[in-house]
């Protein structure tokens, strides 16, 4: 079959390309490994603990300002609400956090005026990190006593949770870098079909009686192949550096491919646009770069303002990534990403259609 | 305007292609006869590979058409490219693939049988002697490996009509030579249309030439006829001792134009004595080593019929 031929071809000049298949596999790869080194807290010294001050006198916050972060091994971050630092935790963001209650100033300036009073702070851990938790309640306890100057213990009330399947940073990571490698397909599948028309190849074999249609087959057919094999090698490279994977793979894959299937159609796109490889590869870089950024690939898009989630939901990628780690790591159903799941499936569909219009255009002379 | 020609394998009727305001070919009519070896023949920027790419339904023309064995290229494009192959000007091959690959690539696009498409393959890469790099990816293959491949991809699927478009552009004597001898092999059993700008290519290959020049056909015949053309004009060549300016002077007396250099002297006109030239410069002194006439180049005939030097 003539279109099968042609992809086996395109198939055959990547796969064989030492270079492209680094940058298709090994960038994305390498990338998982840096942030997954950066930022996993593991051999941090230290204990990243959250404080909520529901007392808010000046003694409550001198000891959350300025007491707890003087003791070296703590990280302290402030937060407003316990909600807040309770995501943070199940994020592993934090190790712990106190809630200072209502009435802890009054009690450690009486404390300090001699009068023996009850000193109660709140603590909420993981208790799955047993080592933690029992170090922590150690060195609070002893800030607390140093800070109010008490002879005796004072109280900390432990409050364990169980953080089930704790989401670490890899697990958050996962699905953006995967997205990301899916998005550099943007520029190596443009950059196949423009060298073919730049050096003559389509002309070539525009004087067999090959169609135009199946070219764009053949070109299509290459790269879901490669797409599929990008997926299998990320979400296993991502699971063996530790990303949890707890909801359906199936849909995972299902989703990640109709991304791939995205960033190929914007590939054909840019390539019938193009005449030469030199205006490709940087049109496809200029686009799918800063989307990458956007769509949260490394960060996550809830920090950034909204005109700009709002530029990045344009694009599929977005979705992708949202949609992914609700399913890959907190485990929900297509009726959770479904939204998602259908702006993925219209986008591939448009750009597919558009794609092969400019193409079967750009080979008319 | 001449009528379609089923005698022709290769007939263009009026073949026209503007690009903007620029004519690059105009209105040429061709007739190439099955089993010819036609060899196209001008400067870079003739007109050549414009007319072979509408033969070969890649450019439309702007006016006039071109016939393939009978298909007409505007109406019946895929009924041509089954019956063609083509050889491009660039060297067009997949350069991670290996030869065998790409012969086997072009050879389904046509939808060949893998059984016969292997022998086929194989054959060819036998007579092209590329048998023993047969599983090499082709970027390390030589230039002349390369468009040795080049050609053989136009030829795997066993074409009856074979575009050639400047084969040998840019290789040593030696793998010119090479490719001029298995293209020698492929005349008669195929039409053959080729063009290039070497003198020596056409006039060792082609049973006729066309001679192209700013999208015209200029002059038409085999090479016999062509430098036949110029010989109403007859020049001779001798060298000699003793050139003294009264031997010089006798002879311009009697001749239109004659050149002397050193021991070198050029004669032409329209008819030549040899026995006259010979008896003349013996009496005045002069001892010739040689004389003899020259024959006309295809260079000659060019520079006679477009006023200009083929560019190499």
């Amino acid at each position: 079959m003539r279109l099968l031929a042609l992809a086996v071809r395109a198939l055959k000049e990547t796969y064989r390309d030492p270079l492209a298949l680094g940058f298709l596999l090994g960038f994305p790869l390498m990338f998982m490994l840096i942030f997954g080194a950066i930022f996993s807290g593991d051999e941090l010294p230290s204990f990243a603990v959250g404080v909520v001050d529901q007392d808010n006198t000046m003694v409550s916050q001198a000891f959350a300002e300025q007491a707890l972060p003087m003791v070296p091994v703590l990280k302290i971050t402030t937060y407003d609400d316990t909600d807040t630092a309770l995501k943070d935790l199940k994020f592993g963001e934090l190790n712990a956090f106190i809630v200072i209650p209502p009435g802890f100033g009054q009690q450690v300036s009486s404390n300090w005026q001699g009068a023996k009073a009850d000193i109660v702070l709140n603590m909420t851990y993981d208790e799955s990190d047993v080592m933690i938790s029992e170090q922590l309640i150690t060195i609070i306890n002893e800030v607390t006593r140093a800070f109010a100057r008490v002879e005796v213990p004072v109280t900390v009330n432990a409050l364990p949770i169980h953080v089930e399947n704790k989401i670490d940073y890899i697990d958050f990571i996962g699905p953006g870098i995967i997205t990301f490698g899916l998005l550099i397909l943007i520029p190596t599948s443009a950059r196949t079909i423009v060298r073919d028309k730049e050096k003559g190849f389509l002309s070539r074999l525009l004087t067999t009686p090959t169609h135009p249609v199946d070219f764009i087959l053949g070109y299509s057919l290459s790269n879901v192949a490669i797409t599929i094999a990008q997926i299998i090698i990320f979400i296993f490279g991502a699971w063996a550096m530790g990303m949890d994977i707890i909801g359906n793979l199936g849909l995972a894959f299902l989703i990640f491919f109709l991304t791939g299937l995205c960033s190929v159609g914007i590939g054909m796109v840019i390539a019938s646009l193009s005449r030469s490889e030199n205006q490709a590869e940087p049109l496809a870089w200029l686009f799918s770069m800063p989307l990458a950024m956007l769509s949260g690939c490394w960060f996550s898009v809830e920090m950034m303002p909204s005109y700009i989630r709002n530029i990045a939901f344009a694009f599929p990628y977005a979705h992708t990534i949202e949609a992914a780690r609700g399913v890959l790591i907190r485990g929900v159903g297509l009726e959770a990403v479904g939204a998602d799941f259908l702006f993925l499936v219209g986008w591939a569909v448009v750009i597919f259609a558009i794609g092969i219009i400019l193409f079967r255009r750009s080979m008319r002379s | 305007m001449t009528s379609p020609n089923d005698d022709f394998a290769i007939q263009t009727l009026s073949l026209s292609r503007k690009f903007g305001d620029l004519t690059a070919v105009d209105g040429i009519d061709l007739g190439i006869k099955k089993g010819e070896l036609f060899a196209l023949l001008g400067p870079n920027g003739a007109g050549k590979t414009t007319t072979i790419n509408m033969l070969c339904c890649l450019l439309k023309p702007t006016s006039g058409t071109a016939r393939i064995m009978g298909y007409d290229v505007l109406r019946q494009p895929y009924r041509v490219k089954e019956i063609i192959g083509v050889s491009p000007q660039e060297t067009v091959i997949s350069e991670r693939l290996n030869s065998r690959e790409n012969l086997e690539l072009i050879g389904r696009t046509h939808g060949i049988e893998a059984a016969e498409l292997k022998t086929r393959s194989q054959e060819l890469l036998k007579t092209m002697g590329l048998e023993a790099r047969a599983k090499d990816q082709v970027r390390k293959f030589s230039g002349g490996m390369k468009r040795r491949l080049n050609i053989m991809m136009a030829l795997v699927h066993n074409p009856r009509v074979v575009f050639l478009d400047e084969p040998t552009l840019g290789l040593d004597p030696q793998a010119r030579r090479a490719i001029w001898e298995y293209i020698i092999r492929l005349k008669k059993e195929k039409t053959i249309l080729l063009t290039t700008h070497y003198m020596d290519e056409a006039d060792f290959l082609a049973d006729r030439i066309g001679i192209m020049d700013e999208g015209k056909i200029a002059a038409l015949g085999t090479v016999r006829e062509l430098k036949n053309s110029l010989l109403e004009k007859q020049t001779m060549v001798i060298q000699a001792q003793d050139l003294n300016p009264q031997a010089v002077a006798k002879i311009r007396a009697k001749y239109a134009e004659v050149e002397a250099t050193g021991d070198t002297m050029v004669i032409s006109d329209k008819q030549l004595s040899f026995q006259e030239i010979v008896d003349l410069l013996h009496d005045s002194g002069v001892a010739i080593r040689s004389a003899y006439f020259k024959e006309p180049t295809l260079e000659d005939v060019f520079l006679q019929i477009t006023g200009k030097e083929l560019r190499e």
